[in-house]
């Protein structure tokens, strides 16, 4: 597989703000994406549920997926019209991490690219298996919505304890939660994509559609 | 009547039983219902679950507690193990199948192991403990842990099994279709790792069907020389109806166990989707076909978590320069607790090329047994090569090789007696590539044959001890040639013999033959080919010295150790990609100068630290010191460049990247300048504590902090991350600290800040706080009771110029 990850995402990520990094650090990059590329073990798991939603006045709505209980008033609006939802975990493996720790002790100027690239590659990742999952719904005549990850809007952290147990994560992919809901290795996501058979309006996954967006570094 | 387990093992063929989860869910077990729970509430389906596998023939059954522990059952866990174990003897009973041997069925904890996750190894060991104890106690006829995706979980769990009965330890692992364990783990590494530890057989259950678990079979076969047990899945699983289904049926999966029992494989039986129909079947066809004992393989390998060394084929390097030894600045960073100086040791020596590294932090005033192992388990935590233990130290090396991930070097036992009685159990019991020193109570024999005999001594020892000859590498002492001629030769001969005589594998400390004479590099390469020709092993050297690694990479290519002459070639062909840092010297020539600065080389060293160029930084400073006082180098150069870097940080034109770059130039020529100034006091602007927060495992922005802050001139002790608060307040009020900088990523772990900022005013009230951290604001910072919000690392740096008046 090709995990080569944008490399004007991993200029984002290091907070550069639209402005061109020098060709050292240009070149600096791409060595580190091409040691990530050489340390990465990515997994991946993923598991469609049956998805329905109460709403009542003034309460808070409640999604039960599968035998799952949740919540959320911001994952209601993301899963409307859905009836069926994805549940998928994905990660780059403990390198990334080793790779990390190895240059923060060496050089940190090199542990904070590596930072970077990886998360990037984390997100490359989360994309290709979110076509996958794209087009396993399209078979279906399904259309898929924009995924969503627990600690996004109200959707609380807690979740993770959920999701790594419904699609046995630690055995699976070998991600484990810390006691503080931390995922490790962590260059891993977890994220629900709801399924429906009309596509939901056009609201893409961009900065415009988050709260902290106005004093963020990393806004496109 | 049941005969001894161990008796049977590797003698005939033993059937173990299939799947439980399939069997359960046919029975009505929900998704996400604890299977464990139904030793309590279902004990009959328990009942017969097993007597469906002891009907279809299998000799090993599991008892139904693959998740029981404590972390899944803190209030009941005794019960349900006690509860398993007895229900495996009634279906056993039941069916009459008393020869058949109830497993204690042991699984991960779900948890990943420190240094990956947050569970730390002894934890692990207690969870694992407590469920043999029940398990054992109830009667359980051995210990099968099963489905270990990472090694070092592998390792506690067997610890804990043979620390808490006598039972016979079986152990199976997962790897993926490459190969490979979920933390890196290959075969090799987990043979070694396992039989090190001694198991009484190992195999692979789950993750793949039979027909691709064939390569690791494979190799499992030929590395391994105790029994090997093969448990595989019915194939790959898919998804109908809401339910995980297998697809390789009872007859397929027969034959394919067919093959590979006649692989050389001693044990056979099912993972996930097999059921009773599947083993019977198979049981049938594999009991026809002739059983093949296991083959010893005399291989002698060290590994870490994923890598293996073999030792005895092409020569080995072993790093020497983690060892306090005559090395002024290792000890202060020993008394300092500096461990990441030591770290930095390590990796230069692996970019050196070295396979293995001798481990040594020796020194009479520090706490060994703590330093070793943490300096161990700090290393494993940033590089993947196996380590050698060096210490004299019989609690630290137990400590050590306890905690190691892989299966290490151990460094030393000698011939005598004490030292023997003392080293030998501790590698029988936790596995290693014991060096051994041919001197005994006598001393240094002078002559070959005195040291010959000692060797044979010291193989006498292992057989006693029940350590494998092929573990044992006999170090032929190199002493110095300046005291005597002809103790190279001794050695040298010492070497052939132990080669020819007794076909063992030799290791020296090459760099000793040449102690108190000029030019030691020329002396130490040339020993180094003649013992290498002579049939030396591993040599214990300096990678980083070119003399050293020009004789072995020209030994190898002669001796036809390297195929095509390739690393040779790639060594030394005119030109390399390893020289970035060169270039970049280079291309500070013709740096237009900056506005403002003095005179020609002290120029440079500005230019240097603007563009973030270490190699030309510390060069710069190098020049500039010939004609410029110290100090106005720094005030003059260093600093300007600094807050000029920062400045541009603050005002968004310069960007994270360049400001360490730059951060870490100036400390490149920092340490030019102090180098120089060695003898005359150096100002220390304050000390400050950073620590990122307990629950907390991100540690980069706290990194960065530090960077930033030690090039300002402070001192940082950094005590790591996931700290708990009373560590950072005891620290605080034993080294009267008036600043502590706390660094939390998450808003889980915002509570941990508060809670150390809490007890600190407790305890500590004139230290001051500053927060950070992704999720942190100033809103928060007052919430929480922070002094300072900082909302990078320029601003920490502000900020403790304000606390210490600069």
């Amino acid at each position: 597989m090709d995990l080569t990850p944008d490399i004007n995402e991993v200029i984002r990520y290091l907070g550069y703000r639209g402005a061109v990094p020098d060709d050292s650090v240009r070149a600096e990059i791409k060595e580190c994406i091409g040691d990530l590329q050489r340390e990465v073990t990515p997994r991946f798991v993923y598991e469609k549920f049956p998805l329905s939603v109460k709403t009542e006045q003034d309460k808070i709505p409640l999604l039960c997926l599968g035998n799952l209980e949740i919540r959320s008033r911001d994952l209601a609006r993301n899963l409307a019209g859905c009836y069926g939802a994805y549940l998928m975990a994905v990660t780059l493996g403990p390198g990334p991490d080793r790779l990390i720790r190895r240059a923060s002790v060496s050089q940190m100027s090199r542990a904070v690219i590596l930072q970077a690239a990886a998360a990037a590659m984390t997100e490359t990742w989360c994309d290709q298996i979110n076509e996958r999952i794209r087009r396993e719904a399209e078979l279906d005549g399904l259309c898929t919505r924009p995924r969503y990850s627990p600690g996004y809007g109200d959707l609380p952290l807690e979740l993770q304890k959920d999701i790594s147990r419904i699609l046995n994560m630690p055995k699976e992919i070998g991600v484990s939660l810390t006691g503080t809901l931390l995922m490790t290795p962590s260059k891993s996501v977890t994220a629900l994509i709801g399924v429906s058979d009309r596509p939901g309006e056009s609201r893409g996954r961009g900065c415009d559609s988050c709260k902290a967006s106005a004093n963020c570094a990393y806004r496109v | 009547m049941r005969k001894d387990l161990r008796e049977r093992l590797g003698k005939e063929w033993l059937i173990f039983d299939g799947g439980t989860g399939t069997i359960l869910q046919s029975r009505g077990l929900r998704g996400g219902e604890l299977p464990e729970t139904w030793n309590l509430k279902r004990p009959e389906d328990i009942i017969d679950l097993h007597s469906g596998y002891l009907r279809a023939g299998c000799d090993i059954f599991n008892t139904n507690t693959f998740g029981a522990n404590a972390l899944k059952f803190p209030d009941d866990l005794e019960q349900i193990v006690t509860a398993a174990v007895n229900l495996a003897k009634e279906a056993r009973r039941r069916c009459g199948r008393e020869d058949a041997y109830v497993a204690l069925d042991i699984g991960p904890t779900g948890k990943l192991l420190e240094p990956l996750g947050d569970l730390p190894f002894e934890s692990a060991v207690q969870l694992f403990g407590e469920v043999v104890r029940y398990g054992s106690r109830a009667g359980a006829d051995l210990v099968l842990i099963e489905t270990m995706s990472d090694s070092y979980e592998a390792k506690a769990a067997v610890l804990a099994a043979k620390e808490n009965c006598d039972l016979p330890v079986l152990v199976t692992v997962t790897f993926d279709g490459q190969g490979k364990m979920l933390t890196g783990g290959s075969v090799d590494s987990t043979v070694a790792l396992l039989e090190g530890l001694g198991v009484d057989a190992l195999g692979v259950n789950c993750g793949l069907g039979p027909e691709q678990m064939i390569p690791i079979v494979e190799r499992l076969t030929e590395v391994c020389s105790i029994p090997v047990i093969v448990n595989p899945n019915a194939g790959l699983p898919r998804t109908e109806g809401g339910r995980t289904v297998y697809n390789v049926g009872p007859e397929e999966f027969a034959d394919r166990m067919e093959k590979i029992a006649g692989m050389g494989v001693q044990a056979v039986g099912g993972c996930c989707g097999t059921t009773p129909e599947h083993i019977r079947l198979t049981a049938e066809r594999v009991k026809k076909i002739p059983f093949r004992e296991p083959v010893p393989k005399y291989r002698t390998v060290v590994s870490s978590f994923s890598q293996c060394v073999e030792i005895g084929g092409k020569p080995v390097i072993i790093g020497e320069r983690i060892n306090p030894t005559g090395k002024k600045k290792f000890k202060q960073a020993l008394r300092d607790n500096d461990i990441e100086y030591i770290l930095r040791e390590g990796l230069r020596q692996e970019d050196s090329g070295a396979h293995i590294l001798d481990v040594n932090v020796g020194l009479p005033e520090i706490d060994e047994p703590q330093m070793l192992s943490e300096v161990v388990q700090k290393l494993q935590s940033v590089l993947a090569l196996p380590l050698q233990i060096d210490t004299t130290d019989p609690a630290a090396l137990e400590r050590s090789m306890r905690i190691y991930n892989g299966k290490p070097m151990v460094n030393s036992v000698n011939g005598k007696k004490e030292s023997i009685e003392t080293v030998f159990p501790l590698v029988r019991k936790y596995g290693g590539v014991l060096v051994a020193l041919v001197l005994d109570e006598d001393g240094i024999p002078s002559d070959a044959e005195g040291r010959i005999r000692i060797a044979r001594r010291i193989y006498e020892a292992a057989d006693r001890y029940g350590v494998p000859r092929k573990d044992i590498v006999i170090d032929g002492l190199a002493m110095t040639i300046s005291s005597d001629n002809t103790s190279a030769l001794v050695t040298l001969e010492t070497l052939r013999r132990v080669r020819d005589e007794l076909h063992g594998h030799t290791i020296l400390g090459v760099s000793n033959i040449s102690f108190g004479l000029p030019r030691r590099a020329m002396i130490n390469s040339y020993f180094l080919a003649m013992a290498l020709q002579s049939g030396l092993s591993a040599a214990i050297m300096n990678p980083g010295n070119e003399d050293m690694m020009e004789a072995y990479r020209a030994y190898c290519a002669l001796a036809g150790l390297d195929p095509q002459c390739r690393e040779f070639i790639e060594a030394y062909a005119g030109t390399s990609d390893r020289a970035p840092a060169e270039k970049a010297v280079k291309g500070t020539e013709g740096v237009p100068a900056a506005s403002g600065s003095s005179g020609n080389t002290s120029m440079n060293l500005k230019e240097s630290v603007l563009r973030g160029m270490s190699q030309s930084a510390a060069e710069a400073a190098r020049n500039a010191l010939k004609d410029t006082a110290a100090l106005d180098l720094i005030d003059r150069d260093l600093i300007p460049a600094l807050d000029q870097v920062g400045k541009g940080f603050e005002a968004g034109t310069i960007f994270l990247p360049q400001l360490l770059m730059s951060a870490e130039a100036a400390k490149a020529a920092f340490e030019v300048v102090k180098e120089f100034m060695k003898g005359q006091p150096q100002e220390v602007k304050g000390r400050i504590i950073l620590a990122t927060v307990k629950g907390d495992i991100h540690d980069i922005g706290k990194n960065i902090v530090k960077v930033m802050l030690e090039n300002y001139g402070y001192e940082v002790l950094d005590l790591g991350k996931d700290v708990p608060p009373e560590v950072i307040v005891d620290t605080a009020v034993n080294e009267n600290i008036k600043l502590v900088g706390l660094s939390a990523l998450m808003t889980t772990t915002v509570v941990s800040m508060e809670e150390t900022i809490r007890l600190l005013r407790g305890k500590k009230p004139d230290t001051r706080v500053v927060v950070g951290g992704a999720v942190m604001t100033q809103e928060y910072a007052d919430a929480i009771g922070a002094d300072c919000y900082a909302k990078d690392a320029m601003a920490t740096v502000h900020y403790a110029e304000d606390v210490f008046g600069a």
